[in-house]
């Protein structure tokens, strides 16, 4: 799988990410360091255990971490889920959850796709 | 000199080490990298390592300590001014971007970084940083030579009045001490007239001139002959008459060397030529009345009179200290006015306590440098 092909399943921008970070070898590199992020699983931690600030932290860095690779779908929902914990809404945030869950699901899948 | 460390070091401090990767990447090459995982490690990577550090990139969300709690700890422990700071953050927020920079932030980048204008944007800010410690270093390095010098200057000075004071003192063969005496009464008048007459407007600066000056009141008296100045008796008229030209003969010596532009010049004139001068016009050598005579002048005489009275004379011997300050306040001594009048006795209780304690050198030098 090409790095083209996997922003292109992942919904992410191709050109914005080359255009930062210049080479394929460097963007798989960093794509390795997001599926050993443990940002993800805290949010979900967080949000089941009712911490709102935690869930608010986390989310908040993993949306940093979705706008540095350019997964632009899955920094959407990060983003909106960030808002809504911001809110400190967390009948809204379990529902939006489910979104960025399949999103993440999509992006580690790929990355798995693209690293093996 | 202590050669100062390089600051070749760049801290970064993000909760997320991917975001912290996609900066180092782009430093990685040209400086050393320290990563902090938060706040607390990353106020100790700071107090540890802030003289190598040349500058922070540091993320406003961690876990621990925030990004602005460790721009208020950079700003209790003053790192903030020579430690530039660029925030990282998601998205542009009016408040915390004002808030960010109120603490002394230098900019704010924004995710997604592009490696090129972080890059731009770093290098700028540490050649900022770096040229403004410089001259800061250079700028203090001049001030303290500056500030050597002139305390060289000023004690050559205080030095040669000295010296040239002692030399009437020393051919009229007697109180060695008077010049030093009245140098001291005048510090400690001047503080009383400092405080209690603020109308006058003298400060600091002006009296330790005029302290300085008050020791060439009587540098006249160099011209007077032997025969009258060292004469044990009373004077008569005529010798009077020739005595009292000391104050002109002063000022003839000083204006040899005049300086019209230097306050000290006319502090030394007007003490010279004015300290024999009284409130109702009755002192010589011109007569001069109430406020024609300077304000230093008039500090000069009371405690030129003082002293002459407290200490012993070849023509007479010492008053009691209180029997001294009598005749002065009823007017036995010459008029002065009334303002000198009551800071004189306002100051005569620490007049007074020098007097009786008696009067060593080696103090006087040791309070008037002070």
């Amino acid at each position: 799988m090409t790095v083209q092909e996997f922003y292109d399943e992942v919904g992410g921008d191709y050109n914005d990410i080359m255009s930062r970070l210049r080479t394929e070898d460097r963007i798989r590199k960093f794509a390795g360091m997001f599926t050993r992020d443990e940002s993800y699983n805290t949010l979900v931690k967080n949000i089941n255990d009712g911490d709102i600030e935690e869930a608010f932290r986390a989310a908040h860095t993993m949306k940093g971490m979705c706008q540095n690779m350019a997964f632009t779908r899955l920094y959407k929902s990060s983003h909106e889920i960030t808002e809504i914990l911001r809110g400190k809404d967390l009948v809204e945030a379990k529902k939006m959850l489910e979104v960025v869950t399949e999103d993440y699901n999509i992006v580690i899948a790929g990355i798995e796709k693209l690293l093996k | 000199m202590v050669e100062t460390i390089e600051k070749d070091t760049i801290l970064i401090a993000d909760d997320a080490e991917l975001n912290r990767e996609m900066i180092k990447f782009i430093f990685e090459e040209q400086y050393n990298i320290l990563e902090a995982e938060d706040g607390e490690q990353a106020v100790k990577m700071i107090a540890e390592n802030n003289d190598r550090l040349c500058l922070l990139f540091l993320d406003l969300l961690m876990p621990k300590m925030s990004g602005l709690d460790v721009l208020r700890f950079m700003n209790e422990e003053d790192y903030i001014d020579y430690i530039p700071v660029i925030m990282i953050t998601g998205e542009a927020t009016d408040e915390t971007d004002e808030k960010a920079y109120e603490y002394g932030a230098s900019d704010i980048i924004y995710k997604p970084f592009a490696p090129n204008v972080v890059m731009r944007r770093a290098k700028n800010i540490i050649e900022l940083f770096e040229h403004r410690i410089y001259v800061e270093r250079k700028l203090e390095k001049r001030t303290r030579q500056l500030r050597e010098s002139r305390e060289k200057l000023e004690r050559s000075n205080e030095f040669l009045v000295n010296a040239l004071s002692s030399v009437v003192e020393f051919r009229s063969l007697e109180s060695g001490e008077h010049i030093q005496r009245v140098k001291y009464f005048t510090k400690i008048f001047l503080k009383y007239l400092m405080k209690y007459y603020p109308q006058y407007g003298i400060t600091k600066e002006q009296a330790a001139l005029i302290v300085s000056a008050s020791a060439l009141h009587d540098i006249g008296k160099i011209a007077i002959p032997d025969n009258i100045l060292l004469k044990p008796g009373r004077l008569t008229q005529e010798e009077f008459e020739e005595m009292k030209r000391h104050t002109i003969y002063g000022c003839e010596i000083l204006e040899k060397f005049k300086q019209e532009d230097n306050e000290f010049y006319h502090y030394c004139y007007d003490i010279c030529r004015y300290h024999h001068e009284r409130h109702d016009g009755n002192g010589y050598p011109d007569s001069l009345k109430g406020d024609e005579i300077p304000i230093w002048a008039q500090v000069v005489s009371i405690i030129d009179v003082y002293d002459a009275l407290v200490s012993r004379r070849v023509y007479k011997s010492a008053y009691a200290v209180e029997e001294a300050i009598r005749m002065i306040m009823d007017g036995e001594c010459g008029v002065f006015s009334p303002e000198i009048l009551d800071c004189f006795n306002l100051a005569k209780a620490e007049l007074l306590l020098i007097t009786e304690e008696g009067f060593s050198y080696a103090d006087v030098e040791a309070t008037i440098t002070e």
